[in-house]
């Protein structure tokens, strides 16, 4: 009892600072949008013709930035549980790097590869296609995948690294094909870190600003543009409140499903635990 | 163990208490003493333009006020201001705000301000409000990258020509900023005459823009859309004066189109229940004087709301100068009171459409 007590005490930091800057905060947003105990802002989220559009577009960029992202992330984060130590540490660096890069000169960046006169505008040129994705939902969806990229590698490699390679020799001498060894033993044991890198940035896709404010344009606003908008230039606290609301019931609805879909492995546990197994791998 | 738990939640509580005080104090006790020192928050844009403030307005005024002195800090969302007002804690004194929405949030957001002693006959009309004060008259003319349509005659020369993308085909940017004339020009464009623009049919406008949303560039901010010219991104342009001017001083060429051409007036106000209301209400009177009103024209090629303002402008601010020669247009001032009252509501159409 006195040892437990002892241990939350340690918690009690952390927790003090999520009351004060998250708790607090989101207690008085959800206030806010509900003023006068009228559930009216939200009912006009889903009247006014333009919110149920821009979550629409949110959900279908975050599904094709997740999608990419896995694609990606997949092979690689297998490439780095088969290499010797010190490339797997060049390749963990590889796709740190842009955590460690400014998030502005990140996208600044890609505004400029992607804008007019800019290297991808020119490659399709060569083809007599005046192709611009500055400013465009398919060029938000790249700069953001990879943004997001090391979201899905990380809990990937945890994930695929703690993979007991053994039972894959064992399919192969009892007579499996090598694809078939891996769909039947490998794929399903790395599927609960698959999951993790899924939700992880599926939800913080949901969320991005930064990208869509910078790389994208207005006309195709996703929901965190249009939250910025509502507060900043509408002065509507209280619509907003009840749009980032929404958000948050939406997206917490999803990780409740997706980490269902993890099967026995917890995906939040998976993350928690990535550093302990990648250090042991 | 025990005796480390009760120690230490009195110091933890202790810091909590001192932080949350800290949060909310005011700082500095109100003086009414007008010789007592204060030091004004000033917020604007940021960049050259607060700049040329701190030189034109501020340093001027230390001299003759030696117990006021400055903190300048950007940008001056009204957002903010609501935030600090609601919450009781307002950290700023001055901030550059729209006319409209400094009337439209008279007495709420904004101090009511006293500005009798301000001789309002050589001020062009609007300058003085009930709670803001005029500074500048920012222009906003269409203009193109003269490298885009480097042949004069083929070359657009009217408001409609902009919205024609058959005959002038080419990237178009244009600020989503009320202020900057995003709703006047597709009515002007459409026909209707200049003094007929108020009460402005907001829906007619928004049909226009639609014909020309997939090959325009809205931009939220000027820097953004002055960026995008200088970066060749956009070929025609509804830009500011004061940031043409920098364009043009760093070699982007540019013609302006002098036909119809929207400008408003931009102010200052104090926000509601700032520390120093007494102060900052003697120094806002002051950005209005004819020499502070031509030290802005010369430093950002604005035009003066001030007409005893004798500006000495450079050859590029000439350029963009719109009540001077260059202009051989029409000139449409923005409707301060059409605004005041519809602000809500121009921004939310507007809002809705650009995101829908």
């Amino acid at each position: 009892m006195q040892a437990k007590a002892k241990q939350w005490l340690l918690v009690l930091p952390a927790l003090a600072l999520l009351a004060a800057v998250l708790l607090v905060p989101l207690g008085r947003s959800l206030k806010l949008s509900v003023a006068g105990g009228s559930l009216e802002h939200y009912k006009s989220l889903f009247t006014d013709g333009v919110t149920l559009t821009v979550l629409a577009r949110t959900a279908a960029t975050a599904a094709v930035v997740t999608l990419i992202a896995v694609l990606l992330g997949y092979p690689y984060a297998y490439l780095m549980t088969r290499v010797e130590p010190r490339l797997r540490g060049l390749l963990m660096v590889i796709v740190l790097v842009p955590f460690w890069t400014s998030v502005m000169a990140r996208n600044f960046a890609w505004v400029i590869i992607l804008q007019r006169g800019g290297p991808v505008n020119s490659f399709f040129r060569l083809f007599g296609w005046d192709l611009v994705l500055y400013q465009s939902v398919a060029g938000v969806a790249i700069a953001m995948s990879q943004v997001l990229l090391p979201f899905m590698v990380l809990p990937l490699f945890s994930a695929l690294s703690g993979i007991d390679r053994r039972l894959l020799l064992a399919a192969r001498g009892l007579g499996s094909h090598p694809v078939r060894a891996f769909w039947k033993v490998y794929w399903p044991l790395s599927r609960g870190g698959v999951v993790a890198g899924l939700i992880l940035v599926f939800t913080l896709s949901l969320g991005f600003y930064v990208t869509p404010a910078l790389v994208g344009a207005p006309q195709q606003s996703l929901v965190a543009q249009l939250l910025g908008q509502r507060t900043t230039q509408l002065l509507d606290f209280e619509g907003a409140g009840a749009l980032g609301m929404l958000v948050l019931v939406v997206t917490l609805a999803l990780v409740a499903w997706a980490n269902r879909l993890g099967g026995t492995i917890s995906a939040i546990g998976l993350v928690a635990a990535a550093p302990a197994k990648g250090a042991r791998s | 163990m025990v005796s480390t738990r009760t120690r230490l939640f009195p110091v933890l509580s202790a810091g909590l208490a001192v932080a949350v005080l800290a949060g909310c104090g005011g700082g500095e006790q109100v003086s009414s003493d007008p010789n007592a020192k204060v030091t004004l928050t000033f917020t604007a844009y940021g960049g050259a333009g607060q700049d040329a403030m701190i030189k034109i307005y501020q340093q001027p005024y230390t001299v003759t006020h030696a117990n006021v002195s400055f903190v300048n800090t950007s940008p001056p969302d009204l957002s903010q201001v609501k935030a600090q007002v609601m919450s009781k804690s307002v950290k700023w004194d001055l901030v550059s705000v729209a006319p409209a929405a400094a009337t439209q949030n008279c007495g709420t957001l904004f101090e009511e301000l006293d500005l009798s002693s301000v001789d309002p006959s050589s001020l062009v009309p609007g300058t003085i409000g009930k709670c803001y004060i005029g500074n500048f008259i920012n222009a906003n003319p269409i203009a193109y990258r003269t490298d885009a349509f480097p042949d004069p005659a083929k070359a657009p020369k009217t408001v409609e020509d902009f919205f024609d993308l058959r005959k002038f085909p080419g990237k178009r940017g244009m600020l989503t900023n009320l202020q900057n004339g995003i709703l006047e020009y597709p009515l002007l464009a459409d026909g209707v005459a200049p003094n007929q623009l108020f009460p402005l049919d907001i829906d007619r406008s928004l049909k226009k823009l639609d014909t020309i949303r997939d090959n325009t560039l809205f931009a939220p901010n000027v820097g953004a859309l002055q960026q995008a010219v200088g970066a060749k991104q956009v070929d025609m342009f509804i830009l500011p004066d004061s940031r043409l001017v920098p364009l043009m001083n760093d070699g982007t060429k540019v013609t302006m189109v002098w036909d119809k051409t929207v400008a408003a007036i931009n102010g200052f106000a104090i926000p509601k229940g700032s520390p120093h209301k007494a102060a900052a209400q003697e120094f806002i009177k002051t950005l209005a004087g004819p020499e502070q009103v031509a030290g802005i024209s010369e430093a950002l090629g604005t035009a003066p709301v001030n007409k005893a303002a004798k500006p000495d402008l450079s050859d590029n601010a000439k350029k963009v100068e719109v009540y001077g020669p260059a202009n051989t247009g029409e000139t449409v001032l923005q409707d301060i009171d059409w605004y005041a009252k519809n602000f809500d509501q121009a921004t939310t159409k507007l809002s809705n459409w650009l995101v829908g």
